[in-house]
């Protein structure tokens, strides 16, 4: 070896030509070579052979699977050079090595496995020499190996083996194992010398340009992976997931993605890594993974599952590691599967942008896999909108991307993209439904919402089972549109059509809770109880223990002034995280019970809010842009909304799909005696309030703060009904800390200044409330009732005016206008308004029934 | 219920009870040997009228309580079916005869929800972070990850809590029950390799019964028996996703895939985005066929796949892009510009520039004297120019100071550098003299230049090329210094008591090499073992890094020690070898103790992430 190094130049070339296998010039090497050295003559009928069987093999790669066939014409060429050069036996050693296994590989090609294994055997591959060995000779080993087992394969396992292990023959069960083992020993050689080869390849590569030309030894980067190599290095895993040895598999993986990167095994390595995760993803589990750096378990119920018990024990700290490590592995993946996507749309280019796609695609939807069960939607759309520079027209990355989005909460954008799907895939009702149901909920967009829902039903029967989805989801647009108009003709137009949508999806779907539930909300809206108690009492037959069923059923019941049994159903169906009942649990005691009652349900509130609020968080304690992202998109949302900050849906404003509807029907309660219990009740209510102030972030999320100062308000609320103005005014206060703009906050103010007897001061604070939300038909009313007390009386009947106009079924407005009116002397008009007024009154429910949340 | 099953059952209640608390551990062994045993608690368990019921359910907790894993796991095994009997009951609201199961399903998760001590359990993972080096892979080697401000914010490992804190539950309520069936199911998920075939049966035939159930699609299936829609929560469906999933590897291909089948299409119609999301993916990456053995374990397959490199090299892909580009903005671009040389000069400059490819002796040849070769292909040039290159072993015949930005940026690069340290100083000095030297010469140069109209022309390729590598070069000396300042910081960090990493321990690989194989452990190297550690001692794996970058380029220089080889290395080869110079020096930037700055986001920078697609 030592003696090469300082050879003739025309040897380091052959060798240099043989390592970087270019076998067009080894003809005329060796024509100089024989010219120069008579006596290497065998040599050049080595080097002839090696290079016309390695040209041959080049022209006719074998194919997975295919098994070779018999003998053909153009090796029979190779064959007369082989045995020429082996038969004189004036060969150096190393070059009849070299021979033998050309030979070797040459009946491998040929079919003769037999013959293959012979002339293994009498090489003696185990005593090769790899150190200082030229890079060739590397590969050479590697594919000696691989042929080998290839042929250990092929020949049945009850002959007697050719191997030079196995002359003494053994008993032929015996025999099987540990012929396999031999196979996988082959194998995993030929693997690790593959990979030392490969190494050693680009090394010289590198040297190569270093001490050489600019100019590289041709395409250096691309030097391609024969089919022995690669089988050398795939199949040892394969053979033991074959056999289940997942343990010996995943080992295996692991050294072959340890070892050095070179450029060659990139490709290797990407789906090395791909399979590693597969099989994690697939055949793994928290309990049963092991660290990479410690043994493996030696019984893992993965080998054999028919033994149950084992002794593996389980291994907390591990537990996480599976996850981070298939991540990783997907990641490394994802990366090098972006990287290589063929973004070129020319038709000379659509197969490989096919290829490049579909194993992208498989990396994605690991990732995919892997990321959703652990709820990183976040994380993985932003993985899923890197593929997106090669998915064009990709109907399943643009749905994957979209449908991420939507887990991650980005509605906005989630919604363009599944615009986007719909172009791709028009008959496919699923994905407007979806559009719809963020453009109701999140969004609040509803003439797209309209638009997406239309489409549905434009399907018809096409939509099948989708149908009725298409009906209640128009139903809703109509419905929530009805609420925000501000025109009582459009109002009751939308009103109209959403009751006939929901009636077509209800009698599409008689089983469906929701169709008779939403049907049920819109009837009671338009303030038909009898109907809708019909429809909400067959929802909850349908679905028993929906918590917005049984809301709107407390609702209607105390429409007809059955407080008690309201209060009944509340305290039913009330579980802790619903705000929302309890808002009406909060109207519904103090009716009932008196407002002690009513203040230990605030502070109840409290507590929940503070528990549930502060429970979420640590989940929230990762970094990252996007969450950065997100608390600046809050911070901008909250800065743009500190007009209308939280309204009551009555008039339209905020719609967040969770926001608790803040209402505010405060004239309703009645004034009760104060008593001890009361005051022991505020202080604990200060108690609570402390602890939150002390740990109240003012940033993050906004709907905690909202539903925080709702709180404080219906407490501030249940004050003033107390007559308490001190501790209603610190209530108030607490809500304006958070939102000191927020017309409620105002109007509460104004309440308070009027129970102080401060008129002039609640004036102010009314028309503040005004002028921050014009329609805000509760402001009106008091406003109304001030300027009648101040007796301006065309101007209140003009602010109550309005208010009607705003909202025509709150019925102490109708009830103040006819004060209004009568004052002034319109009797006929002022009995008007008090017969509405009495009328609606008698289907009023104690709050309004939009408080309910209207979602898909 | 056959007599045989219920003696069957019976005997089981009364051997455990009169059990010594020693005798568990072979109890736990020999359960699973008891073949009829399983099928009749199933049959137990799902007749809600069975007297049989509440011992049952009551045993399966006392064995889920006990310490002995594999009693848990004997437990855990029936979660599928508990779960789907209770939710077909709740319903139906028949809730009288569901109490025992309930009790079981909370007791569980009780259970689970505390560690040994009694502390809220917090299930977390970290989310890797590719830009540092694992067992698995080099940073520099995953060009893709190029340095957007969003990668950069996410260097740091995020730890993400998946599930934790979760309160102890009482009862079961409307609100609640999604909560502790998720938790539940997330327990049974991270045991599920455990878990017996007829329990992936069950899983998917509660996955598959509660998502259709009361739908239309129920028509068809061969179960038809009466019942409600059952309310289901887009996370417990991920969990059943999850669960299924498993199923159809390990043995449930049909029945797993039916419930697959299920799951979307009752996600579908509920409009949820999660679990349509995971069941799209686990549908669109099923082998198109059923595997070999079907009622097997051995459903995982991996197959030899060709990994060629099936691209055709011309393609647009990503890397060309940014390659491309970089071309373009006039930011050289070196890690081609091997290749790029060859197509961009007309053959007439190639013959002068870049040498035939096997004309070894031709090399030589100039290495002696490379003067008449620069004389030969532009005589304008005078030869003071090798003054300067001398030291870089004129191998590079590119150093043609023509262009007038040269000295210039190359000045202010150098000014920018501090040369407090030795080596800095002196790759800082040449750098000087060679600015000097070139802004001096320069005036002549172009003044002859612009006399030469029809020389100009020809060389205006020419020209573009040399000034790309020209300023490759700077850029190189500007990073060398930079990478002084990174070896020194590792340096001193290295005195700091994790000085144990010494090459060897980084040379080596630690895990066992099994066979008697001839070739010794370090023949074939193993990549950054040193940060098998991987994911929070960068500073290590930093080393590792560097070291394998010695080791590419000959390893000649180990003697002198880490900081003093780094200079060495690129003092001699820097300027004439841009290309070779691997990126590594981008993850010594990269490293926690230098703070990304300015000077670390510079081009040169970024370049050399860049440069390794």
């Amino acid at each position: 070896m030592t003696a090469r190094k300082s050879g003739s130049r025309l040897e380091t070339e052959i060798e240099r030509c043989r390592s970087e296998g270019q076998w067009d010039k080894i003809p005329e090497l060796v024509r100089q070579l024989s010219a120069k050295l008579i006596s290497n003559d065998d040599l050049g009928e080595l080097l002839l052979g090696e290079c016309k069987l390695q040209t041959y093999l080049k022209e006719n790669p074998i194919k997975q699977g295919a098994s070779p066939r018999g003998p053909r014409p153009k090796l029979v060429e190779v064959r007369k050079h082989l045995t020429a050069a082996l038969d004189r036996g004036n060969l150096k050693a190393d070059y009849i090595q070299e021979a033998s296994l050309l030979m070797a590989k040459l009946c491998y090609v040929e079919g003769e496995y037999r013959d293959a294994l012979g002339h293994y055997s009498r090489v003696n591959l185990d005593d090769m020499q790899l150190v200082g060995a030229p890079v060739y000779r590397l590969s050479m080993i590697a594919e000696a190996y691989a042929t080998k087992g290839l042929c250990l394969e092929k020949v049945p396992a009850a002959s007697p083996s050719l191997s030079n292990k196995n002359t003494g023959s053994p008993s032929s069960n015996r025999g099987t194992t540990e012929r396999e083992q031999e196979i996988i020993t082959c194998y995993e050689k030929s693997g690790d010398i593959a990979l030392l080869y490969l190494q050693e390849a680009e090394k010289v590569c590198v040297s190569g340009i270093q001490n050489r030309s600019p100019k590289p030894g041709p395409t250096a980067q691309d030097q391609e992976l024969g089919y022995f190599l690669e089988t050398g290095l795939q199949r040892a895993h394969v053979i033991h997931f074959k056999n289940g040895n997942l343990t010996q598999g995943v080992g295996r993986f692991r050294e072959i993605l340890r070892a050095v990167e070179t450029r060659t095994t990139q490709n290797l390595r990407m789906t090395i890594a791909r399979q590693l995760a597969e099989i994690l993803l697939r055949g793994m589990c928290e309990q049963s993974y092991w660290s990479p750096l410690e043994d493996p378990p030696t019984v893992s119920p993965l080998d054999d599952p028919t033994r149950q018990g084992h002794t593996h024990s389980k291994n907390y700290s591990l537990s996480r590691l599976i996850m981070c490590i298939s991540l990783l592995l997907l990641l490394i993946s994802e990366s090098m599967a972006n990287r290589d996507a063929v973004l070129s749309r020319i038709p000379e280019h659509n197969n490989d942008r096919i290829i490049s796609l579909q194993s992208a695609s498989v990396v994605y939807d690991l990732l995919t896999i892997a990321l959703g069960r652990r709820g990183q939607y976040e994380m993985l759309s932003e993985c899923l909108e890197r593929a997106m520079k090669f998915a064009f027209e990709e109907f399943h990355l643009w749905y994957q991307l979209a449908l991420s989005l939507m887990a991650a909460g980005k509605s906005a954008r989630a919604v363009k993209v599944l615009k986007e799907c719909i172009r791709l895939k028009p008959d496919d009702p699923t994905i407007p439904l979806l559009a719809v149901k963020l453009c109701i909920g999140p969004l609040h967009w509803l003439d797209e919402g309209e638009c997406f829902a239309k489409m549905v039903i434009d399907m018809g029967e096409k939509a099948a089972e989708f149908r009725a989805k298409g009906y209640l989801a128009i139903g809703l647009v109509y419905s929530l549109k009805a609420t925000d108009a501000s025109l009582r003709s459009t109002q009751e137009d939308y009103q109209r059509k959403a009751l006939g949508a929901f009636q077509r999806a209800q009698s599409l779907s008689p089983t469906d809770h929701l169709a008779a539930f939403y049907l049920a909300l819109q009837l009671a809206v338009s303030r038909q109880i009898p109907e809708a108690l019909g429809y909400v009492r067959q929802a909850l037959q349908l679905q028993g223990d929906d918590v917005h069923s049984l809301h709107l059923l407390a609702l209607l019941l105390s429409a007809q002034k059955h407080y008690h049994d309201a209060l009944n159903i509340i305290e039913m169906a009330l579980t802790e995280l619903h705000l929302n009942l309890l808002y009406t649990k909060v109207k519904l005691e103090s009716m009932c019970r008196g407002p002690e009652e009513a203040l230990l349900t605030c502070k109840h509130m409290l507590q929940i809010w503070k528990s549930f609020y502060n429970l979420t968080n640590p989940s929230d304690s990762g970094r990252g842009s996007s969450l950065l992202d997100r608390a600046i998109a809050d911070r901008r949302q909250l800065n743009a909304m500190t007009l209308p900050d939280f309204s009551d849906p009555e008039t339209g404003g905020l719609q967040d799909a969770n926001t608790l509807g803040f209402s505010s029907m405060f004239s309703v309660c009645s004034v009760h005696a104060t008593s001890i219990a009361a005051s022991r009740v505020e202080q604990a209510l200060s108690e609570v309030a402390s602890s939150l102030q002390s740990s109240a972030p003012k940033h993050g999320p906004l709907h905690p703060w909202m539903t925080l100062a709702q709180i404080w308000l219906h407490a501030a609320e249940v004050y003033i009904s107390m007559s308490k103005p001190a501790e209603a005014s610190a209530c108030t206060q607490e809500a304006s800390n958070l939102f000191p703009t927020s017309h409620n906050v105002l109007y509460m103010r104004g309440q308070i200044a009027e129970l102080r007897g401060n008129i002039d001061e609640a004036k102010r604070w009314y028309e503040e409330a005004l002028s921050i939300n014009p329609t805000h038909v509760k402001t009106m009313q008091r406003l109304g009732l001030i300027l009648h007390q101040l007796q301006r009386y065309s101007l209140s009947e003009k602010v109550l005016r309005d208010a009607v106009q705003v909202n025509s079924t709150a019925h102490d407005v109708w009830n103040s206008l006819g004060e209004v009116l009568q004052a002034q002397g319109n009797a006929a008009a002022a009995t008007e308004c008090f017969l509405t007024a009495l009328e609606l009154e008698a289907s009023s429910p104690i709050l309004p029934f939009t408080i309910i949340p209207r979602a898909l | 219920m056959l007599g045989s099953e219920r003696g069957v059952v019976e005997e089981w209640l009364s051997e455990f009870k009169s059990l010594p608390e020693t005798h568990i551990p072979n109890y736990a062994g020999s359960l699973h040997l008891k073949k009829s045993l399983v099928p009749a608690l199933y049959r137990v368990i799902q007749d809600p009228n069975n007297e049989l019921l509440e011992p049952v359910c009551h045993q399966l907790f006392e064995l889920y309580r006990s310490s002995e894993d594999r009693l848990r796991r004997f437990t855990l095994q029936f979660l599928p079916e508990l779960v789907w009997v209770y939710l077909r009951i709740t319903a139906s609201r028949d809730r009288q005869s569901n109490g025992c199961i309930e009790a079981l399903l909370l007791g569980i998760y009780n259970l689970e929800i505390v560690d040994k001590d009694g502390n809220s359990k917090l299930l977390s993972f970290t989310i890797p972070s590719l830009s540092k080096p694992s067992i698995y892979h080099e940073p520099s080697s995953l060009g893709s990850i190029a340095l957007t401000e969003g990668a950069l914010c996410q260097h740091d490992l995020i730890r993400v809590v998946y599930s934790g804190l979760h309160p102890q539950r009482e009862t079961f309520t409307a609100q609640n029950r999604f909560e502790v069936l998720c938790f539940l199911m997330l327990c049974y998920n991270s045991a599920v390799v455990y878990m017996p075939l007829s329990s992936y049966q069950s899983v998917c035939r509660m996955s598959s019964r509660l998502c259709v159930c009361g739908f239309p699609r129920q028509q068809q299936k061969l179960w038809r028996e009466p019942c409600n829609r059952v309310l289901l929560d887009p996370e417990f469906m991920v969990q059943m996703l999850t669960a299924v999933y498993h199923a159809i590897y390990n043995g449930e291909w049909e029945m797993g895939r039916e419930a697959l089948e299920d799951i979307l299409y009752r996600a579908q119609l509920e409009l949820y985005s999660q679990p349509l999301l995971l069941g799209n993916a686990m549908k669109n990456s099923l082998p198109e066929s059923a595997p070999d053995e079907p009622r097997g374990r051995k459903v995982l397959q991996v197959e030899v796949t060709p990994t060629i490199s099936r691209i055709s090299i011309s393609a647009i892909t990503t890397a060309s892009i940014r390659r491309h580009r970089w071309k373009r903005e006039d930011c050289f671009d070196y890690s081609t510009d091997a290749e790029l040389s060859l197509t961009v000069n007309p053959p007439s400059l190639a013959q002068n520039h870049h040498h035939p490819p096997w004309d070894a002796a031709a090399k030589e040849e100039r290495g002696g004297r490379p003067n008449s070769h620069h004389s030969s292909s532009s005589s304008i040039i005078p030869p003071i120019t090798l003054e300067d290159a001398d030291g870089m072993s004129a191998g590079e015949d590119s150093f043609n100071i023509n262009d007038p930005d040269e000295g210039f940026s190359s000045g202010a690069s150098n000014s920018s550098q501090p040369s407090g340290t030795k080596v800095g100083g002196s790759v800082g000095q040449r750098g000087g003299s060679l600015n000097s030297s070139s802004s001096s010469i320069k005036k002549a140069i172009t003044a002859r230049l612009s006399r030469d109209k029809e020389r100009e022309r020809e060389r205006e390729r020419e020209k573009e090329q040399e000034r790309e590598r020209e300023k490759a070069a700077e850029k190189q000396a500007e990073l060398s210094a930079d990478h002084q300042a990174a070896v020194r910081r590792h340096h001193q960090r290295q005195q700091s008591p994790p000085a144990s990493i010494t090459l060897d321990a980084i040379q080596l690989s630690p895990i066992k090499k099994h066979l008697s194989f001839p070739v010794g452990p370090t023949l074939v190297r193993t990549g950054s073992t040193s940060s098998s550690k991987s994911f929070d001692c960068m500073n290590f794996s930093v080393n590792g890094g560097e070291d394998e970058r010695e080791e590419g380029l000959g390893g000649s220089d180990k003697e002198g020690g880490l900081p003093v080889s780094g200079s060495h290395r690129h003092s001699t080869i820097s300027l004439q070898e841009e290309h070779l110079i691997r990126p590594e020096d981008a993850q010594d930037l990269l490293s926690p103790g230098a703070p990304l700055t300015k000077q670390s986001r510079s081009p040169s920078f970024n370049m050399q992430i860049i440069s390794q697609v």
